[in-house]
């Protein structure tokens, strides 16, 4: 039998400060608050839950920190001790299970669906064991969320803060209840301008939302939105707990073996390296909307451009042309050690075309004998099977004698 | 080298000259202007090995020579001089010593001897053309190249000189521009020559409003000669597609707009639209035609302009800054729109000799 999909999100309370107050107990008990010099240019990167009483919370300016609460008593942050502390807590999430994805260091979405048998089918014996082992190992407490979704699960940690769980319902009537009363910004995505965009439209409370009607959304906000906020105004997500950080970018450089003055060479290497990214994103899965050049000259100067793209690609020679485009934008001046392309913004799901764009030479014979997509696909599969020399771009090419 | 010159001819040789200059050359002379003093006169000349540009000046030369400066530099150093004589003097070093009134300026030069050579190339296929004509028929066409470096012949404009016309031609593939006037020239000396981008935007840089401008094809070099400056560039080599057979024979509807109340109507509509979805909407009833632009998680215009329609009922999308380019740089008062139907290309014209060919978006 299937056990239902349980995630829990665990959420560290006030973690800057709580380490702080838990290292020296002078600080115990009073409003702490971890950023820099409040006299200064700052923001407050964690607050004790005394301080935040008066108002403070973090990304808060350090000045007005110190004006809404003046008794606080402000604490130069140690990122490397937080660093380990987070360490020491993770190690405890994979204890419980591997399926872990950490959103920063003080929290992280678990999904426990696998190991709940072994727990009674109990989830919330899964947090409890969590939050003493936290308690005991790192004298920190942390609150959690129990949820058949990460959307829920998160909103739901939130609850009973600091140091308590909270289970949201399975049932989808008792959901809608759940989700009901909160306000619009405590759903996943919707900021300030969408929050400002629904109020607008009298839509402040999840209620309303789950009441609004869908055509009308889809008009204000397109389809994929209005989808979005829908789903999840009934706390629907399908979003999987990744257990290992997805790529946020791939790269490939090239280093000549002696540095390089000649414009065709440096064009040649940066195909290749733009093949070699087209190849691994098309492998991926994954589309990018971001190309990146990194030149690095004789002198070990490195320079690194970027280019977004109006649309993200996966192609080849879209890779290439952005990169070559950028190369030429840093003209380089000296002979080149090193050459990369580079590819982020990745995103798995491809761009809807919008209207098309029709040519005006289409029924004249075909400036391009066919699609660059099929050319790429045909490529990799040719090189799959027969090996990565199997077939090459005649700018490629070169002669048997002739080496790099 | 030392001479003495006038501050304005030569800020105004300088302001010819300077653009061809690129600041991101790998060759460090072609960022400098060589300087040739002659008996009584200086010459200035700028390339970037595509395109270069010379032109000369009246000069008192007490010592002849040559020497290259930087460009962008003297230019700037020129240009705040007071309108007094210059005395210019360089040194074997390539060192130049300008003296201007109570001003004084040392600046490094490189050596005219890595200068590369000022191409002199010569031909018998000769054009005069009116300055002030030549410069509208650009205008008219220019916005419609292509900047698409894959397809190379497009980069540039074609100068079609068949049957007593001169045709300007520039197209991206989506939209093609065209303008012909009547031009005198022996039966010989037809021939097609597509001129590069920025050699386009030199010559119209320095084409007046009156004067003759001469056109000489020389092989695959255009010699362009303006009072007394040259500009000598390649040509781009490729076949310029046929675009008579892209230009529509026949239409369905014909629709007369003023030309200042679409162009308006189009510039507004098209501000709720992005790079994704940067597309507008003419849809034509019965005597209206209502420009509509609907982006997601932008919003949505609309507009109305008046027309005298009676034509069938049709919706087409258009990359609005394709319907706005020749708008802004036509002189007529009213234009004509030609249509067939919602996928067919459709045509722009005025009451020149003027044709634009605009192909619409397919809507998804």
């Amino acid at each position: 039998m299937n056990a239902p999909t349980t995630i829990l999100h665990v959420d560290m309370d006030a973690f800057f400060a709580s380490v702080e107050q838990r290292d020296r107990p002078e600080l115990r008990g009073k409003p702490v608050i971890v950023g820099g010099d409040p006299t200064k240019r700052g923001v407050v990167a964690a607050a004790s839950y005394e301080a935040r009483k008066f108002g403070v919370h973090s990304a808060m300016p350090t000045r007005e920190a110190h004006r809404r609460c003046p008794d606080a008593i402000f604490v130069r942050g140690r990122m490397n001790v937080y660093k380990s502390v987070s360490r020491q807590v993770f190690a405890i999430f994979e204890d419980v299970t591997p399926m872990v994805q950490p959103v920063s260091v003080d929290e992280a979405f678990l999904d426990v669906t696998g190991a709940l048998h072994l727990w009674g089918n109990d989830p919330v014996r899964i947090a409890e064991h969590i939050r003493t082992r936290i308690r005991k190992e790192v004298q920190l407490t942390a609150s959690v969320g129990i949820a058949p979704n990460k959307f829920l699960a998160k909103l739901a940690s939130d609850m009973n803060k600091p140091d308590g769980y909270t289970v949201v319902p399975r049932d989808a009537e008792a959901i809608r209840a759940f989700l009901a009363p909160l306000p619009v910004g405590r759903i996943w995505g919707v900021g300030k301008k969408t929050g400002d965009k629904l109020a607008g439209h009298g839509i402040h409370t999840i209620r309303d939302l789950q009441a609004a009607n869908p055509k009308e959304l889809t008009a204000w906000f397109g389809e994929h939105a209005a989808r979005h906020l829908l789903a999840l105004s009934q706390g629907l997500d399908d979003r999987p707990v990744h257990d290992r950080e997805p790529e946020k970018s791939m790269s490939s450089e090239h280093t000549f073996g002696e540095d390089q003055t000649d414009p065709t060479v440096w064009r040649r290497i940066l195909l290749e390296q733009s093949e070699e990214v087209g190849r691994r994103l098309r492998k991926a899965g994954l589309w990018s909307g971001c190309i990146h050049l990194k030149v690095r000259n004789d002198k070990f100067q490195t320079r690194t451009r970027q280019q977004t793209l109006a649309v993200p690609t996966r192609q080849d020679l879209e890779i290439y042309h952005a990169a070559l485009a950028l190369l030429e934008k840093t003209a380089p001046d000296r002979p080149i050690r090193l050459l990369g392309v580079g590819a982020s913004h990745l995103t798995d799901t491809p761009v809807i075309p919008g209207p098309a764009q029709l040519d005006l030479f289409a029924d004249t014979p075909p400036a391009q004998a066919s699609d660059p997509a099929v050319l790429d696909r045909v490529i990799d599969q040719l090189r799959e099977r027969y090996g990565d020399k199997a077939v090459q771009r005649a700018a490629l090419a070169r002669k048997p004698e002739e080496k790099e | 080298m030392k001479l003495t010159v006038k501050r304005d001819a030569l800020l105004e040789a300088l302001t010819q000259v300077q653009s061809v200059v690129s600041t991101r050359s790998t060759i460090p002379v072609l960022a400098n202007v060589l300087l040739r003093a002659d008996a009584g006169k200086l010459m200035l000349v700028t390339t970037d090995l595509e395109v270069s540009v010379s032109t000369e000046i009246p000069a008192e030369v007490a010592t002849p020579g040559e020497t290259t400066l930087p460009a962008k530099r003297l230019f700037s150093v020129i240009r705040e001089l007071p309108p007094h004589e210059i005395e210019l003097e360089v040194d074997a070093k390539s060192t130049a010593s300008i003296r201007c009134g109570t001003a004084f300026f040392k600046i490094m030069g490189l050596s005219a001897d890595d200068f590369p050579e000022v191409p002199q190339p010569e031909g018998e296929q000769v054009y005069t053309l009116e300055q002030a004509k030549l410069k509208h028929m650009i205008r008219c066409v220019q916005y419609a190249t292509s900047v698409d470096e894959t397809r190379y012949v497009l980069n540039g404009i074609l100068f079609s000189f068949k049957e007593q016309r001169l045709t300007l031609v520039a197209t991206d593939g989506r939209r093609l521009a065209l303008y012909e006037e009547e031009l005198e020239f022996p039966a010989d000396h037809e021939l097609d020559m597509v001129l590069p981008a920025k050699t386009v935007n030199e010559l119209l840089r320095n084409l007046d409003s009156e004067g003759q401008v001469r056109l000489t094809a020389a092989g695959s070099q255009v010699v362009i000669e303006i009072e007394g400056m040259r500009i000598v560039s390649k040509l781009i080599d490729g076949n310029f597609p046929n675009y008579r057979q892209v230009i529509p024979g026949a239409c369905e509807e014909r629709i007369a707009f003023d030309r200042e109340s679409l162009l308006t109507a189009v510039k507004r509509v098209s501000l709720v639209t992005n790079e994704q979805s940067n597309s507008i909407k003419l849809s034509f009833r019965e005597n209206a035609v209502e420009i509509i632009s609907s982006t997601p998680d932008i919003g949505e215009a609309r507009e109305q302009v008046p027309v005298k329609y009676t034509g069938k009922e049709m919706s087409i999308a258009y990359n609005p800054e394709f319907l706005m380019a020749p708008l802004r740089v036509l002189a007529s008062d009213e234009v004509y729109l030609e249509l067939i139907d919602e996928l067919s290309p459709g045509v722009l014209k005025s009451d020149t000799a003027f044709l634009y060919v605009i192909m619409p978006m397919r809507m998804q």
